[in-house]
């Protein structure tokens, strides 16, 4: 939850060989790191008025419904949409940016679209109630917090038809939020490994037992990379030592994925890159690069040369042939705002994103694969969205429901503490 | 009592003059209070408030008798003896090395600028001035260019081995190398430090210089007992100007490296900040820190510069 895939984000039709745009995102965070001026604005914090809350989280096996609370209804039905302009609150570069004068049109209002740069910006300009947005775009492990601090209402499914006709089951009733009380999936995600088989032998990640084990070849020493995401990080090190639930580590299995990660500094000489697998591989940096799914259906567009020289690989280990191991699988939601002003229209922007059609102008952009029915990997590799040879980037539906798919909850934040003390004695090496 | 009304006049006019120069500086304490002292005692406020109980996020505590020392104290226990402190040491490693070649290089090119530099004077400040015109990122981002290992750099170097007939293996200069990213830094701030001293060297009056050889004193003598000690001041200003920014910084060695062996205390503070949910206070803690031993700096420059004026006006 801490690094999402957004934040490195580089649009496609950008395609600039070398880009680091995450570097330039994180200085320019670096002025806005506290977000403390807006806080100084609003009121005071009452310290009386902080009870802990059970959050309900859910995973495949045990999915949850998200509460219902009286003084946060959702919207009749048989409105009228109120009049523009639509607020989005987003990623940056996460619509396409052609879609939002489409979505605009059909909707016959302006719609604006603020950015932000990570999850623990949005919350804090979120929470802080000085901010008044209509559509906000989570991950789905922010769900539960942001249900349980009231920051979105919930939906009124009458007006969102799409929702049941279009999106893969699994996600249109999903393990995190029963029922889309409060949210609609927007696009999914897993997290494997990318590798460039020219570079790399591809028998030593594709029929391993634990393909997570190859970050520990140190025949791959100085070409070998994982995601500067402590999230993303710390359970390929407890998979690699056999944990079968990262979540539920405990403090000897956490030391022990630290020990395995500090190993790695000398042992493989490795590197943290956020630009690591969609700008790394295709520049020939690493062989083999931890990587986020749709972070590899986009690095076809940063070849050097410009054209996708089909090297590149992708493996999900929850689903590699003769995998034991487990993956991170994910999705993130669209959402209306508690605060909206203009909960119809944001419903009927919902409900737009939700087609079809719009969903695949979208994904044409974004990268990030929406969960429609209708758009299978056949039909996207078909229709020349996505090089054949990045199949297996694309999620499919039935993939939540494996055993080997492990869903990520939000971290507690004695269990943060402890992960991060990990990353740090990672980080700090010789 | 005319004689009293005069001196009410009198009076009136010293008090209009009493307000007048000081309101000069008030945009800039106001601008010091808004953008300076809120933000700081922002800093304080979520290195010592609370944890938010359902978004898990720290929250400020505006009230200073609420304030929690836990985080600050975790954060300096971290720093002697935990994991931050290798982080610590090898920051002030890089920044001593880093500011030791910026003088070693930027010396002898400023002194060159200001005293025989001649006509081409402007031409040089002008290319010293230079890299100002294009953003810090930029910059380092066409060294990573560079500097990749099918880079500019590596293709050189392969072709002039291959006129010798060497074999060579192109070194991979981005692979968490000490050496490049205390280069990066100096390359990075070198300018700024040039500047400072140049003015410092082109303020020493000429004629200190004729008295001294004059007086029958070789140009190295005149170098050691005048000219360098009047440029102490220009060398440590631009030291100070330089070394602050060094510290914090964490671009440099994540576009250069990225690699554990190559972190610094600015990045430990990123990532409280931007990669984790609850370690907001945490940073703010290490950012604290950081502003005491700057402080700490600051403190000696401001001292020195004070005893040179001192001394001066003796």
């Amino acid at each position: 939850m801490a690094y999402h895939p957004r934040e490195n984000w580089i649009p496609q039709n950008r395609r600039r060989v070398y880009t680091r745009r995450d570097f330039v995102q994180r200085a320019a965070l670096l002025g806005i790191a506290l977000p403390v001026l807006p806080s100084l604005l609003a009121a005071c914090g009452d310290r009386e008025g902080q009870e802990s809350a059970e959050l309900a989280i859910g995973t495949p096996a045990s999915p949850v419904q998200q509460p219902l609370f009286d003084d946060n209804p959702a919207i009749e039905s048989g409105l009228e949409p109120e009049a523009g302009p639509l607020l989005l609150y987003n990623w940056e570069d996460y619509l396409n940016p052609e879609t939002i004068p489409l979505a605009a049109e059909a909707l016959g209002v302006d719609i604006q679209v603020t950015t932000f740069v990570n999850e623990e910006e949005a919350l804090a300009r979120l929470s802080s109630g000085e901010v008044q947005f209509d559509v906000w775009f989570p991950t789905s492990q922010r769900v539960p917090v942001a249900v349980a601090a009231s920051l979105i209402q919930p939906l009124n499914h009458d007006y969102l038809s799409n929702l049941q006709a279009n999106v893969w089951p699994q996600l249109a009733d999903p393990y995190y939020d029963q029922g889309s009380r409060y949210t609609v999936p927007y696009v999914t995600y897993t997290t494997g490994i990318g590798w460039r088989i020219d570079l790399a032998d591809s028998a030593d990640i594709e029929g391993q037992a634990n393909p997570w084990d190859v970050f520990w070849n140190e025949k791959y020493s100085g070409v070998i990379g994982m995601l500067d995401s402590f999230t993303d990080v710390i359970p390929v090190a407890l998979f690699h030592n056999g944990v079968a639930d990262p979540s539920q580590a405990t403090e000897a299995e956490l030391v022990a994925a630290g020990d395995a990660l500090v190993e790695l500094i000398d042992l493989v000489d490795i590197r943290y890159r956020i630009d690591g697998s969609y700008a790394g591989l295709p520049e020939g940096r690493y062989a083999i690069h931890q990587a986020w799914s749709g972070d590899l259906v986009n690095s076809q567009y940063f070849w050097p040369g410009g054209e996708d020289e089909g090297t590149t690989r992708y493996v999900w280990p929850a689903k590699s042939e003769g995998s034991t191991t487990k993956g991170a699988i994910s999705s993130d939601t669209m959402t209306v705002l508690k605060g909206s002003e203009r909960p119809v229209l944001a419903h009927a922007f919902l409900n737009y994103m939700l087609d079809e059609a719009n969903a695949l102008k979208n994904f044409e952009y974004v990268g990030y694969q929406p969960p429609q029915n209708g758009l299978t990997s056949e039909y996207l590799i078909s229709e020349e969205w996505l090089l054949p040879h990045l199949a297996p980037a694309l999620v499919a539906p039935e993939d939540f429901e494996l055993d080997s798919a492990w869903v990520q909850g939000p971290l507690d934040a004695a269990t943060e503490a402890a992960w991060v003390e990990q990353w740090n004695r990672a980080n700090s090496g010789g | 009592m005319p004689t009293n009304l005069a001196s009410g006049a009198e009076y009136a006019t010293v008090g209009q003059k009493r307000w007048v120069w000081p309101g000069f500086a008030l945009p800039g304490v106001l601008w010091l209070i808004l953008l300076f002292l809120v933000p700081f005692y922002a800093v304080f406020a979520i290195a010592m408030g609370q944890l938010d109980p359902i978004l898990q996020r720290a929250t400020p505590e505006w009230n200073p008798f609420y304030w929690d020392l836990t985080v600050i104290g975790e954060a300096f226990a971290e720093l002697f003896g935990g994991q931050l402190g290798v982080i610590a040491l090898r920051t002030l490693a890089y920044v001593f090395v880093a500011s030791l070649i910026c003088v070693l290089v930027g010396y002898p090119v400023a002194y060159f600028v200001s005293r025989r530099a001649g006509r081409w004077r402007w031409l040089w400040l002008l290319l010293i001035l230079a890299p100002f015109w294009i953003n810090y990122l930029m910059r380092m981002m066409s060294w990573v260019n560079l500097l990749s290992p099918d880079g500019q750099v590596n293709r050189w170097l392969t072709t002039i081995a291959s006129w010798f007939s060497i074999d060579f293996v192109p070194p991979d200069w981005l692979a968490g190398n000490h050496v490049v990213v205390i280069l990066g830094l100096v390359y990075g701030y070198i300018p700024f430090f040039i500047l400072p001293l140049f003015a410092a060297l082109d303020r020493i009056d000429e004629a200190t210089l004729e008295a001294s050889r004059d007086l029958g004193a070789s140009s190295a003598q005149t170098f050691w007992r005048v000219t360098w000690p009047l440029s102490r001041n220009g060398v440590l200003g631009g030291l100070v100007i330089i070394m602050l920014p060094m510290f914090g910084d964490y671009y440099t060695p994540n576009l250069l490296s990225g690699s554990p062996r190559t972190r610094m205390y600015g990045n430990t503070i990123d990532q409280f900040i931007n990669q984790t949910t609850s370690g907001g206070a945490v940073g703010a803690a290490l950012t604290i820190i950081l502003m005491i031993f700057i402080a700490g700096l600051m403190v000696y420059y401001l001292r020195s510069i004070s005893r040179a004026s001192q001394e001066a006006r003796e």
